[in-house]
């Protein structure tokens, strides 16, 4: 494995902030593809870091045992995001700018949005594919997943489905997405995944571990890695489109109590949790599923507004 | 007339309010928006807003000689609630910008509840106006910010009594701030920016105010039976024209010019020095000759940040008088 300072700055104390990128180079001359992980951008977003840790991990072992498995590139930037990282926090440090709206055409001046096209340039000239990793906010937690911007479909649900996550959700190209990593990197024709799973600031072993293998699952079916033991077989996701997904929001403000976690087939009116009012007990709103089908988001923080989001359902799919 | 707008239950605490104050004329023809308080530590617009609330009710009330109201004024000063009320730039709940949540949501969360409000409250609006303070770390000399000004813009702008205005960079972001739903809405509008976060200056505030009300004025949504309203020199300065200055070491900024000022080529902007033993590290002289609009206010400095913006000499310095 190699390691590789792609983007650094000094801190005011003169300390170096260091962006990293480990490699796992080919063993061919000319690799089959050139494969890339990223994960970190939202520093409170921890579990695409663990991926990063199990899949250096395995990689290293596999390098070390069966060098001639590389027939592509490896590359994993782990915390591009180092400071927001350390700290767990989602936004830059210091400017409390979101990392990930700094892609695109940006104001290409502030330390981030710097290190924004820094990043940009390493992966358009280090990677075929990219896989870029999120958590979900503090809100919500979500279930191994890829969202794709309609347009990009065609071309990333084909390798989104050797990944290992439960569903692909194709959604309309939103304008908050045009200043993301994921977005752009597209536009520049470079097939990038954007997987969220679990929640900021918490580590869910078991989504990282299907995500893993889903990960290795990609690398073998896309010819970077080359293997006598194919990986075990994965997950096939279900397909969603934007008319699919139902959103559950809060009716009132109050303390959103769940009562069910992540489900697969949720059955029309099962009962997803409650809104209780925390100063005369009363419960405010029983939040039942409108539709039956895969609750694949739901709240974790109790805190909610009216309007605040309770839950996601993709309809009809029975799975 | 004040009215609350949006009113937002709170699981514990008070609501969130959402605020406008509206004074209508006899037979109005135009009407002019003015917004502040996005970022919720922007607090000269906050009191811009409270002073010109206050003088148009004293003019409602007959009490400013020569004045009276001729179309609809609506003035949001406080949009950003809850972070001005948690003294945040954002609130922290969300850890969204609400500059970035337009045109928003009725039914989405928090933030974007507030921006559908503000965009459905303004939008028959033929003028505008957003007051801001300076990005976070940095103090902003006043300045206006207006995209492609057509000739209405242009003199909209010149109302205001501002000596420079800028062209916004059109980010990936852009499409999600008030102004540029503004802009597609047609009405003419421009952002003031004056100062700096977290700070309250009065009187700077009290410098801007004059014009802001000359704009009413010109805006024909406030009349004047004394005088007419005045049309201001403006230098309008292009993009190309502006300097960066960036850091090449991290520790302190001590600068040596004063913003607002004219820099000339060459000149000592300040130091870098070491934080722990205040030796220089680095010396910024300015490459070229201009005038200081935004000067670093944090001097805890990183590496390639920006120290000071400073905007050249156009080749037509001053938009033409028509």
């Amino acid at each position: 494995m190699q390691s590789q300072t792609i983007s650094s700055y000094q801190t005011p104390s003169g300390q170096r902030v260091e962006i990293l990128k480990q490699s796992f180079p080919s063993l061919r001359k000319r690799p089959v593809k050139r494969i890339a992980f990223v994960s970190g951008l939202h520093g409170n977003e921890l579990e695409g870091v663990y991926i990063c840790h199990l899949l250096t991990k395995h990689l290293s072992e596999l390098q070390r045992t069966q060098p001639e498995a590389f027939q592509g590139e490896v590359h994993i930037y782990p915390t591009v995001n180092p400071q927001a990282t350390a700290i767990g926090t989602r936004l830059w440090p210091f400017l409390s700018i979101d990392y990930n709206r700094q892609f695109g055409e940006s104001d290409g001046h502030s330390l981030a949005s710097k290190c924004a096209q820094e990043l940009m340039h390493d992966l358009k000239s280090s990677a075929d594919i990219v896989i870029d990793f999120h958590a979900s906010n503090l809100h919500l937690k979500e279930t191994p997943q890829i969202r794709i911007t309609e347009g990009f479909h065609k071309k990333l649900i084909p390798f989104g489905v050797h990944c290992n996550i439960d569903l692909i959700w194709v959604h309309p190209p939103f304008p908050m997405f045009k200043s993301t990593l994921g977005y752009n990197m597209n536009q520049s024709k470079i097939p990038t995944l954007v997987i969220e799973t679990g929640i900021a600031l918490r580590i869910n072993q078991n989504f990282s571990n299907r995500i893993l293998l889903g990960m290795l699952n990609l690398l073998y079916q896309v010819g970077v890695i080359v293997t006598n033991n194919p990986p075990a077989p994965v997950n096939h996701p279900i397909i969603v489109q934007p008319s699919q997904v139902i959103q559950v929001h809060s009716k009132h403000a109050g303390l959103f109590i769940g009562h069910t976690d992540i489900k697969k087939n949720i059955a029309k009116g099962e009962v997803i949790g409650e809104v209780v009012d925390a100063k005369n007990g009363l419960t405010l709103q029983e939040v039942a599923a409108a539709e039956g089908g895969f609750l694949f988001t739901v709240r974790e923080h109790p805190l909610v507004y009216p309007g605040a989001l309770l839950g996601r359902i993709a309809k009809d799919i029975i799975t | 007339m004040k009215e609350t707008i949006l009113s937002i239950q709170s699981p514990l605490g008070p609501p969130i309010e959402l605020v406008q104050f509206t004074w209508r004329g006899a037979q109005p023809k135009n009407t002019i928006s003015i917004v502040s308080g996005i970022q919720g530590n922007h607090l000269n617009g906050i009191f811009l807003c409270s002073r010109l609330v206050r003088f148009l009710n004293s003019v409602e009330s007959g009490k400013e000689p020569g004045y009276y109201l001729k179309g609809v004024i609506k003035i949001i000063p406080t949009t950003n609630s809850p972070a001005i009320q948690e003294g945040k730039h954002l609130w922290s709940f969300h850890d969204l910008d609400m500059n970035l949540a337009f045109p928003g949501n009725d039914q989405g969360e928090v933030p974007e509840q507030i921006a559908a409000t503000i965009c459905r409250q303004t939008k028959d609006s033929q003028f505008g106006i957003i007051l801001q303070s300076g990005d976070t770390h940095y103090e902003d000399a006043p300045h206006l910010l207006c995209l492609n000004p057509d000739g209405l813009a242009k003199n909209f702008s010149r109302s205001l009594a501002i000596k420079n205005a800028r062209e916004p960079k059109i980010s990936s972001t852009f499409r999600l701030c008030l102004y540029d739903q503004w802009v597609d809405q047609m009405i003419t509008s421009v952002i003031l920016s004056a100062g700096k976060p977290n700070h309250l200056d009065i009187p700077l505030c009290e410098t801007i105010l004059p014009g802001l009300i000359n704009s009413l004025v010109w805006s024909e949504v406030l009349g004047n039976d004394q005088k007419k309203s005045i049309k201001y020199q403006l230098k309008f300065n292009r993009q190309s024209n502006e300097q960066f200055v960036i850091s090449h070491a991290g520790g302190f900024f001590m600068p040596t010019v004063k913003l607002g000022s004219e820099v000339t080529k060459g000149q000592k902007i300040g130091e870098i020095v070491d934080i722990h033993s205040n030796t220089i590290l680095e010396s910024i002289l300015s490459s070229s000759s201009g005038y200081l609009v935004t000067l670093r206010n944090n001097p805890m400095v990183y590496q390639k940040e920006v120290l000071a913006i400073l905007l050249g000499k156009p080749k037509f310095p001053f938009w033409p008088i028509k």
